[in-house]
């Protein structure tokens, strides 16, 4: 998956914190600003949307493995970017065993779910340059 | 010594006493550190770009092969570079690069800008698809490439470059991804028929790849360094790829319509698209920008966070990325 919010932070303040030889300025200087720019207005559209993304998604997925006699997985143990996604990959981890099986059974309803959810997610982890 | 002193001391070694003069990195790909420089030898200036290999690479490339695809389309048409010394191990600059002449006078155009060349869309995309085929179309013998790289049988193209980019994401991989492997998977379960031809492929063929003078005219084709033998649609495949193109545009890269893409290069290449081979690389495609954005991110953590643009393409692309590949693979239907 893609870096979380507080990665996108952390290595922010490290790029504008970390000195450029004298030839990185210029055209490559205001490129990285404007770089930076756009990775702040992304980290805001992440820090409205992205705890209730994570959240949903980690119910969506576990309502689906419910459904399709999935193994269980343990339950979200805090509302962290972190505790979110260490559930996250539980999760995905078993969905991608779950789909596996449902190709190799042929069970194309489970599969047509399963690529309805993905859908889902991706469009739940949207982000807009520009706004949003 | 700054590094303008060490290129200098390098090409007064191996030519003339030259002085290096306004050194500037310049954004030039993730893969490679590129510098815009000016030459001056016994008065006489001449601009230049050197590509020297990052502490860190986003992409392990062959850059003696990068330097040899560029020499193989010297004057054939294509609006390649001028490439003039390679240093695999680094010389003066420590770290391995080469050197070609400087094309002034051109720009790149975003892939997420809004109608990004104008009136001169048709002209651009003329081009950019013609350049594309005639790049299909050179034929392999005698190309320096072949120096680097020898040519895949034609049923071997599409499992090499699986087999690397499903690798890259198992080697770089830090959160599961379903999506991308579904993808994979159904690439394996259906092959492509075998290339029509093995032919150079650029690798890295899309907007914001090339120079043009903001009059309707391609410049220079650049970032060469993912080129490779291989199927040609893998490059029309990634060219055409969602993720280069405005959503609310349905052109290409808002150049032409698909269909008239499509005309251009097969009118160029001479060769006809089998649509089931170009579905086959469309999705892989989208796999293989996956990969690269999944390496982005792995970059950006080993390397101490210090380029922006591993973020972003770690970040943002990435998920839409996943929103190209969920939508191709509902639209594939189960399997």
């Amino acid at each position: 998956m893609t870096p979380a919010l507080p990665d996108i932070l952390t290595g922010q303040a490290v790029a504008l914190m970390t000195p450029l030889p004298p030839e990185a300025g210029g055209d490559y200087l205001a490129g990285r600003v404007g770089l930076l720019a756009m990775l702040a207005g992304l980290a805001a559209q992440e820090a409205e949307r992205g705890l209730a993304a994570r959240v949903w998604e980690n119910g969506a997925i576990r309502a689906l493995l419910a459904e399709a006699g999935g193994p269980p997985v343990e339950a979200d143990e805090g509302l962290t970017w972190s505790a979110l996604d260490a559930a996250n990959a539980r999760l995905r981890r078993v969905l991608i065993a779950v789909h596996e099986g449902a190709e190799e059974r042929g069970d194309r309803t489970l599969q047509a779910e399963i690529l309805e959810l993905y859908q889902q997610m991706a469009a739940a982890r949207r982000l807009v340059l520009g706004g949003g | 010594m700054t590094l303008a002193e060490r290129l200098a001391a390098y090409l007064t070694r191996t030519g003339a006493p030259t002085t290096v003069e306004n050194l500037a990195r310049i954004s030039g790909g993730a893969s490679r550190e590129t510098y815009r420089y000016d030459a001056v030898v016994d008065d006489v200036r001449a601009g230049f770009i050197l590509r020297r290999d990052p502490p860190g690479s986003l992409i392990e490339t062959d850059r003696r092969a990068e330097f040899l695809a560029i020499r193989s389309f010297a004057g054939k048409g294509v609006a390649a570079p001028e490439v003039i010394a390679l240093e695999e191990d680094g010389a003066e600059l420590e770290r391995p690069f080469f050197i070609m002449r400087r094309v002034d006078g051109g720009m790149t155009a975003s892939p997420f800008a809004p109608d990004p060349f104008g009136p001169h869309a048709g002209a651009i995309g003329d081009q950019f698809f013609s350049f594309m085929g005639r790049i299909t179309a050179e034929p392999l013998d005698g190309l320096p490439i072949l120096e680097a790289l020898a040519p895949p049988a034609p049923d071997a193209c599409w499992r090499r470059e699986l087999d690397y980019w499903a690798g890259v994401i198992d080697a770089d991989e830090q959160h599961p991804q379903p999506i991308v492997r579904a993808a994979i998977r159904r690439l394996r379960r259906h092959p492509p028929p075998p290339a029509a031809r093995v032919s150079v492929v650029h690798g890295d063929y899309r907007t914001g790849n090339f120079l043009h003078d903001g009059a309707g005219r391609i410049v220079a084709v650049l970032d060469w360094e993912m080129a490779h033998l291989g199927d040609p649609l893998e490059d029309l495949a990634w060219a055409m790829d969602p993720l280069w193109s405005n959503p609310a545009d349905p052109r290409i890269s808002g150049m032409v319509a698909r269909d008239e893409a499509l005309a251009i290069w097969s009118r160029t290449s001479s060769l006809e698209i089998d649509p089931d081979a170009l579905a086959w690389w469309s999705l892989f495609a989208s796999v293989k920008g996956q990969a690269i954005w999944t390496s982005s991110a792995k970059e950006w953590r080993d390397g101490g966070f210090t380029e922006p643009i591993l973020a972003f393409s770690g970040w943002y692309t990435a998920r839409r990325q996943d929103e190209i590949l969920a939508e191709r693979l509902a639209a594939m239907g189960p399997l």
